[in-house]
């Protein structure tokens, strides 16, 4: 048997059992393992692994569809579009914590932008809302919105006096 | 749970990877739903058990998710996510503490305890002796072989997940099937 025609044909063996082939090769590679044993005896070996391969155990798709829905991406992602909103809610809630009374603090200075790995959490760390606006719950779980944005303008007016 | 197939007029992946990055959950389950089986039969060709396999896919996608800005769209999502995941293995192997030589003798043990999913997949006598054999094949090899044979990767495509050259994995790919016909025999 040529060499060459079995070296192109056992380059095709593998897109042949998993079904990734065009009819032309196909026809190349039925016709020649008719002819040859070697690589008859290839094409049987990958169909058996091929169809032979693990597959994962049940539970795993929802359970990794469930890591989704839950965990950091969801919330890294919906976090972007307002980066500024999220280093102020952060802010507010890093001076709730510390009990800093903000609106007297002019030295309290709040970035525009924050660089990606300031608001990338470990999974479990963070609470987010349904519209993914606030960050900072359950702190601020009983505020009302307006009581929310008038907090808002007070770091606002905080961050501009303690930056001019 | 295989993957499932992209049809046509489906997203391709890198659209999916882009509205993920925009938040949209419900394209990042769209990723997890196309890659999950070829992550987890990566993850258990190294670790070789279901369970420890099932974390390290899980952490997998998660580094992926999380790290989706630093994907280069000239990559195939599928090769960033395997090679991910086959670092995570190697990373949940080392924490072990374990040696992957063992890998006949580890063989063996899921063979004779409960058959898992995994396992409950092999049909015939010499599909179950084929595996068997694969796994006293060496890493690069038997992960060359796989990933060609099982998951339709380009030598290209598996040289970055076994951090090896194009030509490195071609090499390890028909060394690892020759082989394994001479262990068959
Ligand atoms: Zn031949």
């Amino acid at each position: 048997m040529n060499e060459t025609m079995c070296g192109t044909i056992r380059e095709l063996i593998p897109d042949v059992v998993g079904g990734r082939i065009s009819e032309t090769d196909l026809g190349a590679v039925e016709g020649h393992v008719v002819e040859c044993s070697e690589c008859a005896a290839e094409l049987r070996l990958a169909g058996t692994l091929f169809a032979s391969r693990p597959v994962p155990p049940p539970g795993l798709l929802e359970r990794l569809l469930d890591s989704v829905r839950t965990s950091a991406p969801a919330v890294r992602t919906r976090a972007q579009p307002s980066r500024v909103w999220w280093s102020v809610a952060a802010a507010a809630v890093a001076a709730f914590a510390l009990g800093i009374g903000i609106s007297s603090d002019p030295g309290l200075e709040l970035p525009v932008e924050v660089p990606g790995y300031a608001y990338e959490v470990e999974e479990g760390d963070i609470w987010v809302s349904d519209d993914g606006l606030l960050a900072g719950a359950p702190l601020f779980d009983d505020l009302s919105d307006d009581a929310l944005l008038q907090l808002l303008e007070e770091l606002s007016v905080a961050s501009a006096g303690g930056s001019a | 749970m295989r993957d499932e197939e992209r049809r046509d007029g489906d997203p391709s992946d890198l659209e999916l990877v882009q509205a993920g990055r925009d938040g949209d959950e419900s394209a990042l389950g769209l990723l997890v739903r196309r890659h999950h089986a070829a992550a987890f039969r990566v993850a258990v060709s190294l670790v070789k058990e279901d369970d420890v396999a099932q974390d390290v896919v899980q952490d997998a996608f998660m580094k992926a998710f999380r790290a989706l800005d630093g994907f280069r769209g000239d990559a195939a999502f599928r090769t960033w996510l395997l090679t991910i995941t086959a670092n995570e293995a190697r990373g949940a192997l080392r924490r072990r503490g374990r040696r992957k030589e063992s890998a006949l003798d580890d063989a063996i043990e899921v063979q004779s305890g409960d058959p898992s999913p995994a396992t409950a997949a092999i049909q015939s006598v010499e599909a179950e002796r084929a595996r068997r054999k694969l796994e006293e094949l060496p890493d690069k090899q038997r992960m060359s072989v796989s990933l060609r044979i099982e998951e339709g990767l380009s030598f290209k495509e598996i040289g970055e997940i076994i951090g090896s050259s194009e030509g490195a994995a071609r090499v390890n790919y028909f060394h690892g099937i020759r082989r394994l016909r001479e262990l068959m025999e």
